[in-house]
């Protein structure tokens, strides 16, 4: 009994441990993948998680303050593709998107940095975010062969465009301004916007006829914009991305000099038309949000407290100073507030009590040139974000006696005095973004040189 | 007699120790001076002539691009501090250092013209590549705390090459920077504007 019982534990451990063995022999079963796999973590890390986060989900450091806010991977839903409808993107889609980057955000164009082998890594890497990919097949569409531009085409396109009823969203002229085109949001919850079709070098998706009929052809997966595949025939589709690609206007730096002149007057007189999307812009482009939110630690800013304030400056000798809260609590933020009283702070740096702001680090002194059209913008975009009760602190200030000892190392010994403006913490998701690490490359050379030497 | 100078002696060191004190306590005078000696050099220093360029369309961008340079705060960080302030002599000429454990220590760049030490050594695609997506010429993402990229961003392309526009025309100043190194030894975080030592040292 006793022995049965020492002999089973043996036999059961030795099966163990064979079973065991044989796993860790076969998981890396291919030294290769693995070399692969590694390198394109390492590059992802390095060039990709600023953005899109260490593990894909779009949540990067940098990721609070864009617009349109980068992909999460996770959900396996993909705006630019070849493929049907609510199929996964094809390994070339990926790749396009990668090199080209996408033209009007801030998704870069990747292709003088990463190429060859390094692209599929990065590539094959992006896919282990995401069950689907495993468990699917994209299906690519069927491209008919294309029809060239002519003015046939383009008077046949433009009624295909009224037929389709792409106005409704796009606007009758293109521009973006349809009626139904208002506070659209996409499946992951932020803010989208019918993309201004007379503006083709922002097609994120690329300005080729090719690339407009994909995007109708095939949808933009997770966004408001539908697929239209079935709906007309081929033909049409084509004439509707030609008429779509002449309605193109020309760029400022292709413009003549009374082109340029009355295009900056029409902007000028847009802005005044609508002053909250000119003052969003303004806010967005000059980063209020980026001192006015709250951060973690390790300098995350964190979402949903955009210009509610929270961001700590200690400026020693100084005190401590907290940007403040912009939203329009009644309490604790600008609600009450005139719009003098707005402008007054952010472009003399007048607080509403009279409390004079230092120059710095809010840049009022840079602010007091805006026009007084551009003031009142972003006075009225103010008003419209949604309020949030958060009541910032009252500034810090030293004692008197650390005050003066504080100047006179800065003014008289001249000592450089570290300042922790920004809380310190190591950042745990955010990698040093430096260079990809040597070995990672060297396996994958290595292996390289190995498919070379395999090849006949 | 004697009583008198020993007393008129105490009274000056005195006045001396006092009057330092005061000196140290009012420089820089951010409180006193009106609100317009920090704006008006501001002003001033963004709005070199542009008139001097030829090609009418190329004026145009660099005027439009001159306005939103005035209201961004690329000075704050791209234009050296001096004792009191920006030094405006050289506008935009880089060298604020900041660092942290981690990533590393970075210096704001030179954004002149020059040749050598400037922003000439970039191509438009490389600079609008910066302000667009944070990537460096040479592929490293910037610290978005470091350089407020994330901001400019959300700048349309056609303003951004405003920008650029006007940064090509400014005057060229030869200063260079240090250039980015990961992982310092930096005991702690530290952040502009306070680097006056740290600038002397350099000229
Ligand atoms: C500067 C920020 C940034 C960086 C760095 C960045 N991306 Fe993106 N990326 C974005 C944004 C923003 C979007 C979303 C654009 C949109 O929704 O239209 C995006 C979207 C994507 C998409 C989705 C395209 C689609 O069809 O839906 C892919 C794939 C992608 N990025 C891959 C990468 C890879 C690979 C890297 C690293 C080599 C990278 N990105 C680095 C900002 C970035
Ligand atoms: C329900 C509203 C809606 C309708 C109808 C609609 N669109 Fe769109 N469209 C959008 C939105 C929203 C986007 C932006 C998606 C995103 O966030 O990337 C878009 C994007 C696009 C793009 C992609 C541009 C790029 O960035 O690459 C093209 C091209 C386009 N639409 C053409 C059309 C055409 C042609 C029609 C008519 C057949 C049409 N759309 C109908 C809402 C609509
Ligand atoms: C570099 C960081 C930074 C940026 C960028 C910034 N601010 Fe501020 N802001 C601050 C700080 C810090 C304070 C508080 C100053 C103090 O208390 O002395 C402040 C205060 C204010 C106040 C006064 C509010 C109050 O309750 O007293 C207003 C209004 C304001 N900012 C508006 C803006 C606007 C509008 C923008 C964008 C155009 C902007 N700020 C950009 C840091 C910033
Ligand atoms: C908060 C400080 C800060 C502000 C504000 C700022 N920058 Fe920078 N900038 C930096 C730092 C720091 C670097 C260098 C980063 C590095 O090397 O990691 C840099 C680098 C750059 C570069 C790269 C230069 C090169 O040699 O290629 C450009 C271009 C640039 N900034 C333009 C701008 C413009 C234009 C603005 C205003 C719209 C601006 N910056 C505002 C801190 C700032």
């Amino acid at each position: 009994m006793k022995f049965f019982s020492r002999g089973m534990v043996l036999f059961f451990a030795g099966t163990c441990w064979i079973g065991l063995g044989n796993y860790l022999l076969s998981s890396p079963a291919d030294p290769n993948d693995a070399a692969q796999a590694s390198l394109g973590k390492t590059i992802f890390d390095a060039r990709c998680s600023p953005c899109h986060g260490i593990s894909g989900k779009g949540d990067g450091a940098a990721s609070a303050l864009l617009n349109p806010r980068p992909r999460n991977f996770t959900s396996g839903m993909f705006k630019f593709r070849s493929t049907e409808s609510g199929s996964l993107p094809t390994d070339d889609d990926l790749m396009t998107t990668v090199k080209n980057g996408l033209y009007g955000t801030a998704m870069s164009d990747w292709a003088p940095f990463i190429t060859g082998d390094s692209l599929k890594a990065v590539v094959n890497y992006m896919k282990t975010f995401s069950a689907r990919f495993q468990n699917e097949k994209p299906h690519p569409v069927h491209i008919s062969s294309q029809i060239p531009s002519s003015a046939a085409s383009i008077v046949a396109g433009k009624k295909v465009y009224a037929k389709l009823q792409c106005a409704n969203c796009h606007g009758t002229d293109g521009a973006g301004a349809g009626v139904i085109a208002k506070d659209f949001k996409d499946n992951w919850d932020f803010e989208t916007n019918a993309v201004n079709l007379i503006e083709p070098w922002t097609f994120r998706g690329g300005s080729s006829a090719r690339d407009i009929y994909l995007r109708f052809r095939t949808g933009v997966d997770g966004t408001p914009m539908p697929s239209y595949a079935g709906t007309v025939s081929e033909k049409e589709m084509w004439d509707l991305a030609n008429y779509v690609v002449s309605i193109g206007r020309k760029p400022v730096w292709k413009m003549n000099e009374n082109e340029i002149r009355e295009f900056y007057a029409k902007l000028d007189a847009q802005a005044k038309a609508d002053p909250v999307e000119r003052g969003k812009y303004l806010v967005r482009t000059i980063g209020c949000a980026s001192c006015h939110s709250t951060y973690t630690d390790d300098l995350r800013l964190v979402e949903g407290t955009q210009l509610s304030g929270g961001l700590t400056f200690d400026l020693y000798p100084f005190g401590k100073y907290v940007a403040r809260n912009l939203t329009s609590d009644m309490e604790t933020g600008l609600g009450n507030w005139t719009d003098q009283e707005i402008k007054r702070a952010f472009t003399q740096g007048i607080s509403r009590d009279g409390r004079k702001f230092l120059p710095f680090p809010m840049a009022w002194p840079a602010y007091a040139s805006m026009k007084e059209d551009d003031q009142n913008a972003i006075v009225t975009y103010l008003r419209t974000v949604p309020a949030v009760h958060h009541k910032i602190p009252d500034p810090e200030k030293p004692n008197i006696f650390s005050y003066l000892w504080g100047k006179f190392r800065m003014l008289i010994l001249k000592e450089r005095i570290p300042s922790p403006a920004y809380p310190m913490k190591e950042a745990t998701e955010q990698q040093p973004v430096s260079q990809i690490s040597p070995s990672a490359t060297k396996n994958f050379a290595a292996r390289a040189d190995r498919e070379k030497e395999a090849r006949p | 007699m004697k009583k008198i100078l020993k007393w008129i002696a105490i009274g000056v060191v005195c006045l001396i120790v006092v009057g330092f004190i005061a000196f140290l306590y009012l420089i820089p005078p951010f409180d006193m001076l009106p609100r317009e000696a920090f704006s008006q050099p501001h002003a001033a220093a963004v709005a070199s002539s542009l008139d001097k360029i030829n090609d009418p369309v190329e004026r145009a961008l660099a005027k439009r691009g001159q306005y939103i340079m005035s209201i961004s705060d690329c000075n704050g960080c791209h234009t050296p501090q001096g004792d009191q302030g920006p030094n405006w002599d050289e506008y935009l000429a880089g060298g604020a250092k900041f660092e942290m454990i981690k990533p590393g220590t970075a210096h704001s760049r030179n954004l002149t013209p020059d040749k050598q030490t400037g922003l000439t050594r970039r191509t438009d695609e490389e600079v609008k590549r910066v302000l667009r997506s944070g990537v460096f010429h040479d592929g490293r993402i910037f610290e978005p705390t470091f350089m407020p990229w994330p901001a400019f961003t959300n700048m349309t392309e056609e303003d951004r090459h405003a920008l650029v526009t006007y940064l090509r025309h400014i005057k060229p100043i030869k200063h260079d920077v240090p250039e980015w190194s990961p992982n310092s030894s930096a005991p702690l975080n530290s952040f502009y504007p306070y680097d006056y030592a740290e600038h002397e040292k350099k000229k």
